[in-house]
């Protein structure tokens, strides 16, 4: 039998492995399995603090379209649907269905009950020390369906 | 959501947080875990079902999909399967990070992953991790005779 070859170039692929987001899930179920529902928010929040603090420097400066451009860009990345309906001082995000969810139901995969997490933790923790605030309207754990708010703390 | 693009920083996090939660060992236990949970019913089955092969099978999905650079050979008569990653997305990803520090052993993951699922099926698992700071390595799987 011949000896088969592949040869790939980083630029021949789109970068869009789903499966990543089983491997979250993976690892979410991990801390909450030895560390509790604490352990998990700790994670998220460190893990947040970390890697969007370049979102959450941008939402001080120049405010909240620093989020509506990451939205727009992930959810285009992840071929999925966000209505966002944004003004200054008001934003709101609707998810018709989360891609991580819908690719769980794909492959037959439990979602960690505190995959909700993913989005509570995050977007709170992406807020803090901004002049913005995070609240989640809605949110369906089995399709992760969804509206999000993000408004000016002084409009409270 | 936390997008599967943003899952490799948020990976060696984990990685971070479970270390300083608990030592490498923890670290370590997880990996184990992962390998368990995830690649059992993904590596593990596609070598079960195809062989050697199964190897090839499984990374040339995963690896086009992460836009890895990469060259992989397959030679069935030998029982013998490689991968030479020119450069690793994850691992590129992270280095490129000006904000974020990596995890100090973030591509220790690989090795232990993979082993554990394919040396119990009668495959040596070599890695050469000596170049991982410049985004790259070596995977040999070899069919035990």
């Amino acid at each position: 039998m011949a000896k088969e070859v592949m040869d790939r170039k980083a630029s021949d692929n789109e970068y869009l492995h789903k499966d990543f987001h089983i491997s979250m899930n993976v690892g979410l179920e991990f801390v909450r399995e030895n560390y509790g529902r604490d352990g998990v928010v700790e994670y998220l929040k460190t893990f947040s603090s970390h890697y969007y603090a370049p979102l959450t420097q941008g939402l001080k400066e120049q405010g909240l379209s620093v989020l509506r451009d990451y939205f727009q860009k992930i959810y285009e990345i992840e071929k999925a649907d966000c209505k966002i309906e944004y003004s200054e001082d008001l934003m709101t995000v609707a998810i018709h269905e989360c891609p991580a969810l819908k690719h769980f139901k794909k492959m037959k995969v439990t979602p960690s009950s505190l995959y909700i997490l993913t989005t509570l933790t995050v977007y709170e923790t992406i807020c803090e020390g901004t002049p913005f605030a995070f609240e989640c309207l809605e949110y369906n754990c089995a399709t992760g369906k969804s509206v999000l708010k993000f408004f000016r703390r002084d409009l409270l | 959501m936390i997008s599967c693009t943003e899952f490799i920083p948020a990976y060696s996090e984990l990685f971070k947080y479970l270390e300083e939660k608990g030592s490498k060992k923890k670290v370590m236990e997880f990996w184990e875990y992962i390998s368990d949970e995830y690649l059992n019913d993904s590596l593990k089955k596609s070598v079960e079902e195809a062989g050697i092969r199964g190897c090839w099978n499984y990374w040339s999905h995963s690896l086009n999909e992460e836009a890895a650079a990469f060259t992989m050979t397959l030679d069935e008569d030998e029982g013998e399967f490689t991968i030479t990653m020119h450069d690793c997305p994850s691992k590129r990803m992270l280095l490129n990070m000006s904000h974020m520090e990596p995890y100090h052993d973030y591509c220790g993951h690989c090795d232990v992953l993979y082993r554990r699922v394919l040396e119990p099926l009668g495959y040596e698992y070599i890695f050469d991790d000596s170049q991982t700071d410049n985004a790259k390595c070596n995977i040999k799987i070899r069919k035990i005779r």
